[in-house]
């Protein structure tokens, strides 16, 4: 009997996350758990997959159905050792191409919380590298969790599904890097010590920036995160004085009014040589003269502006998770193809070999009886013949068979069933 | 024979256009590494064209118009490449290679203009003032082609449009930087190239400067890129310095294309 690839498990969708960690595995235990999943009678092969997200159990089994109850099983018994009650509702199971599907996505990360975010795949590897030191996976399993790793690759390579900025401070950052090349040679002033700031420059920090400058109205404050960020605290009168230094402004104050306008901008970009500076203005209120984004290699963004571009980036990724989703289904019907010509590769081999079987007794009983008297050449001859024979006899019923291992359903049972009983043959 | 081998090139270098659009406009990241060995292929073919035609002759394939053209692109091609292997600027081989392939196109579709080159101007001065001349106006052509990416990516970034277009271009400060580069090598090559061909002039016809189109549009180039890396040492950047490097190699280009047809002179083959 053929074995089968099924999922069971629980994600960010179908389950809460107290129920996710009621059932999570900690690494720890890992490996006596795929022990105990294998000792399960129908589980050929498993693999256990947990993060915070989700818990599944990825199987192979000759038979489907009670390999899928046993996963249950084993999920609830694990959800027991903490004392919690039964799963039910929660747990999803897949059998066949759709748990295939599953697993695709999985790795392609087309079913994380964050489509497209980077860390899954990685966990998957884990996984699958620890069922393997515990020997829980076999051929079916090695080759689908390959194929997964590649369809994630193939997925990364050919969408943008991971490419984009979809938060306001990301956005910020990438904009700055398309003005500039490198942020440690470059100097950061804060304007207003709120949170958001705060959090812009840790962003920037961690792309290179070295250099900060932080003010605020009330000086202690400017002090305090200064000395959080490793930046210098600077007196909010004193900052029009240093802005010719900086080529990154944040603006965050919360103020109603315009702190820099686009004159003194247009003068300080005079006196720095025409360097360019990049203007992101992040509080609920403008701080910056609107018009600075008309001078020459002067950039403003405002909060809404960097919302718009972080909304269109999303939109992109939507888009692009649909082509992915294509490469997905794609990549799914190339499995099955490979899934099914195992089943059908047995009665291939046999067919071949009734149909080479008679040949030879046939061609014996010949040559040792009437045609005794053939030249070498002779006998060459007629092997070549008759081979060729049994080929072209052979070619339509073995790429039907093919043929229809690309398709799921009965038909192909059909055939298969209709060719063993005609030519009378056992499957070994 | 260097004709068909030209003939490879050209057809190298229409393939590298294709697969460079394919890299920057549909953004497939596999022919990104490959996009470059095309050019790298076209650019071995036109070596060995260039090397055959020399053999045959025995001079620099400069004397007629086609054969200036061809031996432009190579040169322009040899500094794309120097540059990409050293910033990876893939991007930049979109505005080259198609380039690359339009002038060799264009080098088959001018006729032959002249004779042989007479006896007397087969010199070192021919080879070095080709040479630094053709080296420099390479300069130049890598330097519009940065403007040009400069322009497009700091209009998307001002109008705030982003397109998928902008994730392939280097930032504006490396933009920038490559167009300064560039100018600072194309300027001096440039002023060289005049030197030795007024020397030249000198020797051969007796008069340092004899007022030839080549001589004037030249000269005029030669006085703007001097004003814009004047310009550069006070401040000059950004948009207004690709603007103006774009509007240089303008001149540059349409004199390499109009002039000799305008004005037939010593450059385009006419030596009496």
């Amino acid at each position: 009997m053929q074995k089968e690839i099924l999922i069971v498990g629980l994600n960010h969708r179908s389950a809460p996350i107290e129920v996710r960690e009621s059932v999570a595995f900690e690494a720890s235990y890992l490996r006596e758990a795929l022990a105990r999943l294998r000792a399960y009678p129908a589980i050929q092969e498993g693999v256990i997959l947990s993060t915070c997200n989700r818990v599944e159990v990825v199987a192979a089994s000759a038979d489907g159905p009670s390999a899928s109850a046993e996963i249950k099983k084993f999920l609830d018994e694990q959800r027991a050792r903490r004392n919690a009650g039964q799963l039910d509702d929660h747990v999803y199971a897949y059998q066949g191409a759709d748990a295939v599907r599953h697993v695709f996505r999985v790795a392609a990360s087309l079913d994380s919380m964050v489509v497209g975010e980077p860390q899954i795949l990685g966990q998957l590897k884990d996984y699958y590298s620890a069922a393997q030191e515990a020997g829980t996976v076999g051929a079916i399993l090695h080759r689908l969790f390959h194929r997964a790793f590649s369809v994630a690759k193939r997925v990364r390579t050919e969408t943008g599904i991971a490419s984009r900025a979809v938060s306001v401070s990301s956005v910020a950052v990438d904009l700055a890097r398309r003005i500039f090349d490198r942020f440690d040679d470059k100097t950061v002033m804060l304007i207003g010590a709120g949170k958001m700031g705060g959090l812009m420059a840790r962003h920037l920090q961690s792309n290179g920036a070295r250099s900060l400058m932080v003010t605020n109205r009330t000086f202690e404050r400017a002090v305090e995160l200064a000395g959080s960020i490793h930046g210098s605290p600077i007196l909010f009168e004193d900052f029009p004085r240093y802005l010719k230094i900086a080529d990154l402004v944040i603006g965050c104050t919360g103020a109603p009014e315009v702190l820099v306008d686009a004159g003194a901008v247009g003068a300080i970009l005079k006196e720095r040589k025409h360097k360019p500076m990049f203007f992101i203005d992040i509080g609920d209120r403008r701080n910056f003269d609107a018009e600075i984004n008309k001078l020459d290699n002067a950039y403003l963004y405002n909060i809404d502006d960097l919302q718009a571009v972080a909304n269109e980036n999303l939109q992109e990724r939507s888009n692009e998770a649909e082509k992915a989703e294509k490469i997905v289904v794609e990549e799914v019907a190339n499995f099955n193809r490979w899934i099914h010509s195992l089943e059908q590769a047995p009665t291939i081999t046999a067919l071949r070999q009734r149909f080479e079987e008679i040949r030879r007794n046939e061609l014996g009983k010949s040559l040792g009886g009437g045609l005794k008297d053939l030249s070498d050449r002779q006998r060459e001859a007629l092997e070549v013949m008759t081979t060729a024979m049994i080929n072209k006899l052979l070619h339509g019923p073995i790429s039907h068979l093919k043929k229809n291992a690309e398709k799921e359903d009965d038909e192909s049972a059909l055939y298969s069933a209709a060719l063993k009983k005609l030519f009378d043959i056992e499957e070994k | 024979m260097d004709v068909t081998i030209l003939k490879i090139a050209a057809l190298f270098y229409l393939l590298a256009g294709v697969s460079f659009a394919l890299y920057v406009f549909f953004q497939r990241d596999i022919v990104s590494k490959l996009s470059p060995l095309i050019v790298a292929c076209g650019f071995a073919a036109h070596t060995l064209a260039l090397g055959v035609h020399f053999f045959q002759t025995g001079y620099p394939n400069v004397t007629q118009f086609r054969e200036a053209l061809s031996l432009y692109s190579w040169v322009m091609v040899a500094g794309y490449l120097i540059v990409h292997f050293k910033y990876r600027l893939a991007v930049l081989g979109s505005i080259i290679a198609p380039l690359a392939f339009l002038m060799t196109l264009a080098a088959f579709a001018f006729g032959t203009g002249s004779e042989a080159l007479p006896p007397e101007l087969k010199t070192y001065w021919l080879l070095v003032h080709v040479t630094v001349a053709f080296l420099g106006n390479a300069a130049f052509a890598l330097a519009f082609g940065v403007s040009l990416i400069y322009l497009l990516a700091e209009r998307q970034l001002k109008h705030k449009k982003m397109t998928l277009l902008i994730k392939r271009f280097p930032s504006l400060e490396t933009l920038d930087r490559l167009n300064y580069i560039f100018l600072v090598w194309g300027f001096p090559l440039m002023t060289l190239g005049i030197v030795s061909g007024s020397m030249w002039a000198g020797i051969h016809w007796g008069s340092y400067w004899s007022w030839d189109p080549r001589q004037i549009t030249s000269g005029i180039a030669w006085l703007f890129y001097g004003a814009i890396l004047h310009g550069r040492t006070t401040g000059l950047r950004g948009r207004k310095a690709a603007v103006l490097t774009s509007f240089g190699f303008c001149v540059v280009l349409a004199y390499f294309f109009l002039g000799d047809v305008v004005f037939p002179s010593r450059h385009g083959g006419r030596f009496d």
